[in-house]
C-alpha cells in the first residue's frame, strides 16, 4: 500500500504543478492583454477570444505531458507481463530505473509477478536454465542458495552465495559442490551422508543443519551457518538439490567464546590440580611409611585442599553453565545410599584433617532415586563442605536421608558450629552471598549454596535450611523417588550409561557402586 | 587414601596406549598403571597416537582430546570407523580436563567406552577405574 500512496502523490504534484503553470500563462497572458489594450483599444471581449483559445491550446498540451505521465507505469507493466508470457512476442523487459513515476511501485508489482512465474515454473510449465540465471527473485534473495544437480554439481547459485564464500558466479557453477564447500559438521549427521541415504531411498525429503562451518581460505573469515537442504528427486529440470544458508557466523562465535573462557580457564586450572594430586598421592605412596607423623598430616591436608580446589573449580563450571541456561541433567536410577556414601567417602578426607567426623544415618529400604549422579553429588559435595567449614569448634556432622509423608527422599546435612541469624537466612541461596561475619575467617565464594539450589530445583525437588546462630545449621534437600520419574526418563536416551562423580563407563553397573 | 591399600589385583600382559600431551601427566599415569601390572606406552603425538592404535595391540586406550596434530575426538571417530580401522578390541576411555560441547558430548557418549575428567582422580583412582571395566 505504501507503493501505491507513494505513487499517487507522485501524480497529485505532477497534475498540481501542470495546472499551476496554466493558470499562471492564462493570467499572465489575461493581464498582458489588459496592458495592451489601455494603448491598442482591444476590446475586452476580443482579449477573452485570444485567453480561451490559448487555453485550450495548452490544455492540449498538458494533457498530452500528464497523459504521457500518467501511463508510464501502466506501460512497464504491461511490457513486463509481454516480456515474461509464453506467447513468444518478443517485448524487451521494461527499464523499470528510467521510470518516472510510480517506479516503486512497478518494481514491487514486477517482483511478484516474477515470483509467480517462479512458482509457475516448477510447475514445469516454463524455466530455462538461463532464465533461472537471470531470476530476479533467486537473485534478490539474501539468503546464499545453491541448486545442485544429480551429481552434486552446482547448476545454480545466486549473487548471495556467491558474496558469502566470496567466490564469483561462473566459477561457482559447473563445480563439484563439495569442492568449493568444505564444511565441517558438528556431528556424524553430515550434508554428503544424508544425501546419500536419501538419493537411495526416497523421492523428496528435508533436513536441516546447525552450527555448519565452513573451511575457508587463510584470508578469509571463518562462517558458521545452519544449513537447509531439500532434496527432490523427479525435478523435470534436474533441480535435484536445493540449499540455503542461514548464517549465524556472529551469533555461534560469540557463544563459542562465551563458554571457551570458562572451559579455558576451567581447563588451565584443572591440568595443575592433575598433577598436583598425581604428585601428592605419589609421595604417600613412596614415602608414607617413613614420614613423621606432622609430614604425613601435612602431606594429607595438602591432598585435602587440593582436592577442595578441585570442587571449586567444577563449582565455577557449573555456575557458568547455570547462568547461560546450560546445566544439562541425565536423569538414571540410582540407589540414593550408595551416593551419599561415596560422596562422604570422598570427602572424608577433607573433615578429617580438620579433626571432624562425618556421621551418616540412611534410612534403610530407601526407594531409588531418580538423580543426575554427577550433578546431585556436586550438591552433597557443597553441603558438606559448609559444614566443615562452619563447624567451628565442634567435631561432628551428621548426615541423614530418609523418606517423608509426602513420599519424597529428604537428605539432611547438620552441623554443630556458628549457625545463621535469622535475618539474612534468605539471602542465602542467592550467588555470591556470605555472611559478612564469617568472611574475615572462613573462605569461600558464595556459590555453592546458589549452585545446589539450581541442580536440586532442576530435579525437582527444594533446598531449605534451619539454623540457630551459636548452635549450627541444618540443610536440607528432597528428591523425586525414581517411580515419579520414570515416565519422564523412559522419553530420553542414554538409559544404559552409568554416571559415576568422575566419570562414566558404557553399561556397567561397578563403578563405585 | 591409605596409602598402604593394595590397588587391585595385578593386572599381567594388559596393555595400554596413553595418548596425551601433557608428559608429566603421561608419566604419573605410566607409573601407577605400572604398578598394577600393565604395560603402557605413551604417546603425545595425535597422528602418531592413532597409528599405534591401529595396529590393535592394546586393551585400552586412554584417550586425551586434545593432542596435537589430531584432536582426541577425531581420533575416536578414525578408531570407530570400520573403513579407516577395521577391528579395534581396546576399550577407548577419553581422558580430558576440557569441557565439551554438547554436540561433541554426544559423540563421545556414543563411541566411547569410558570418560573422565583427569582432575577428579588421582592415578591410583584411574587405574580402579579400569580394573572395573578391563
Amino acid at each position: 500500500m505504501d507503493y501505491l500512496s507513494r505513487t499517487k502523490r507522485q501524480y497529485w504534484i505532477v497534475l498540481f504543478v501542470c495546472f499551476l503553470i496554466y493558470n499562471a500563462l492564462i493570467v499572465g497572458l489575461w493581464l498582458l492583454l489588459h496592458s495592451l489594450g489601455s494603448h491598442f483599444h482591444v476590446a475586452n471581449d476580443i482579449a477573452l477570444l485570444i485567453c480561451s483559445v490559448f487555453g485550450l491550446l495548452l490544455m492540449i498540451v498538458f494533457s498530452s505531458i500528464i497523459s504521457k505521465y500518467l501511463i508510464e507505469p501502466l506501460k512497464a507493466i504491461w511490457q513486463l507481463i509481454l516480456h515474461i508470457s509464453p506467447s513468444g512476442v518478443a517485448v524487451p523487459a521494461p527499464n523499470i530505473d528510467s521510470l518516472k513515476t510510480g517506479r516503486e511501485l512497478v518494481a514491487n508489482l514486477a517482483m511478484q509477478v516474477y515470483q509467480l512465474t517462479a512458482v509457475a515454473g516448477q510447475y514445469g510449465t516454463k524455466a530455462a536454465d538461463s532464465e533461472l540465471n537471470n531470476n530476479f527473485v533467486a537473485n534478490k534473495l539474501p539468503l546464499p542458495l545453491f541448486i545442485l544437480d544429480s551429481g552434486e554439481t552446482i547448476i545454480y547459485a545466486n549473487i548471495a552465495a556467491s558474496d558469502y564464500i566470496g567466490t564469483p558466479v561462473k566459477d561457482l557453477t559447473g563445480k563439484n559442490f563439495y569442492m568449493v564447500m568444505d564444511m565441517s559438521f558438528p556431528s556424524e549427521s553430515t550434508l554428503d551422508k544424508w544425501l546419500k541415504d536419501v538419493k537411495a531411498n526416497t523421492a523428496t525429503a528435508s533436513m536441516s543443519w546447525e552450527r555448519v562451518r565452513l573451511n575457508v581460505l587463510d584470508n578469509h573469515p571463518t562462517r558458521l551457518f545452519d544449513l537447509a537442504a531439500f532434496y527432490n528427486k523427479d525435478n523435470p529440470q534436474n533441480y535435484e538439490t536445493m540449499l540455503v544458508l542461514f548464517d549465524h557466523t556472529k551469533q555461534y562465535s560469540q557463544d563459542d567464546q562465551a563458554v571457551s573462557f570458562v572451559a579455558l580457564s576451567v581447563h588451565e586450572l584443572r591440568t595443575p590440580l592433575t598433577l598436583l594430586r598425581g604428585y601428592i598421592e605419589a609421595f604417600e605412596e613412596e614415602l608414607g611409611n617413613e614420614m613423621n607423623p606432622d609430614l604425613k598430616d601435612f602431606m594429607q591436608k595438602m591432598g585435602a585442599t587440593a582436592q577442595q580446589l578441585n570442587a571449586f573449580v567444577n563449582n565455577i563450571l557449573n555456575v557458568a553453565r547455570v547462568d547461560n541456561d546450560q546445566l544439562q541433567l541425565s536423569l538414571h536410577e540410582e540407589k540414593w545410599d550408595s551416593i551419599v556414601e561415596s560422596a562422604i567417602t570422598n570427602i572424608a578426607l577433607r573433615a578429617k584433617v580438620r579433626g571432624i567426623k562425618l556421621e551418616s544415618h540412611i534410612e534403610p529400604g530407601l526407594p531409588t532415586v531418580g538423580v543426575d549422579r554427577l550433578s546431585i553429588y556436586e550438591v552433597l559435595n557443597n553441603l558438606i563442605d559448609n559444614a566443615i567449614k562452619y563447624s567451628n569448634d565442634s567435631k561432628v556432622i551428621k548426615i541423614d536421608a530418609h523418606l517423608t509423608h509426602e513420599g519424597m527422599i529428604e537428605t539432611t546435612v547438620q552441623d554443630f558450629g556458628v549457625g545463621i541469624s535469622p535475618n539474612i537466612m534468605s539471602n542465602l541461596f542467592t550467588k555470591f552471598y556470605r555472611d559478612h561475619r564469617n568472611r574475615s575467617q572462613i573462605g569461600g565464594t558464595g556459590l555453592g549454596l546458589y549452585l545446589s539450589k539450581a541442580i536440586v530445583s532442576a530435579h525437582g525437588g527444594n533446598i531449605w535450611v534451619r539454623s540457630t546462630l551459636g548452635q549450627g545449621s541444618i540443610f536440607g534437600f528432597t528428591l523425586k523417588p525414581y517411580t515419579m520419574l520414570a515416565e519422564e526418563i523412559k522419553n530420553s536416551d542414554n538409559k544404559d550409561i552409568v554416571r559415576g562423580a568422575h566419570g562414566w563407563i558404557k553399561n556397567h553397573s561397578l563403578y563405585r557402586r | 587414601m591409605d596409602p598402604k591399600e593394595p590397588v587391585g589385583a595385578k593386572q599381567p600382559h594388559k596393555k595400554v596406549l596413553c595418548i596425551e600431551d601433557e608428559h608429566f601427566i603421561g608419566e604419573l599415569y605410566q607409573r601407577a598403571l605400572g604398578n598394577a601390572g600393565y604395560d603402557t606406552i605413551l604417546e603425545v603425538d595425535g597422528v602418531k597416537g592413532l597409528q599405534l592404535a591401529q595396529t590393535d595391540e592394546f586393551d585400552i586406550i586412554l584417550l586425551d582430546l586434545m593432542v596435537p596434530n589430531l584432536t582426541g575426538i577425531e581420533i575416536l571417530r578414525a578408531l570407530r570407523d570400520p573403513t579407516k580401522t577395521p577391528h579395534l578390541k581396546a576399550k577407548i576411555i577419553i581422558t580430558t580436563n576440557l569441557e565439551q560441547r554438547e554436540d561433541v558430548k554426544e559423540d563421545i557418549e556414543k563411541q566411547a567406552d569410558g570418560y573422565i575428567v583427569k582432575a577428579e582422580m588421582t592415578p591410583k583412582e584411574l587405574v580402579e577405574f579400569l580394573t572395573n571395566i578391563a
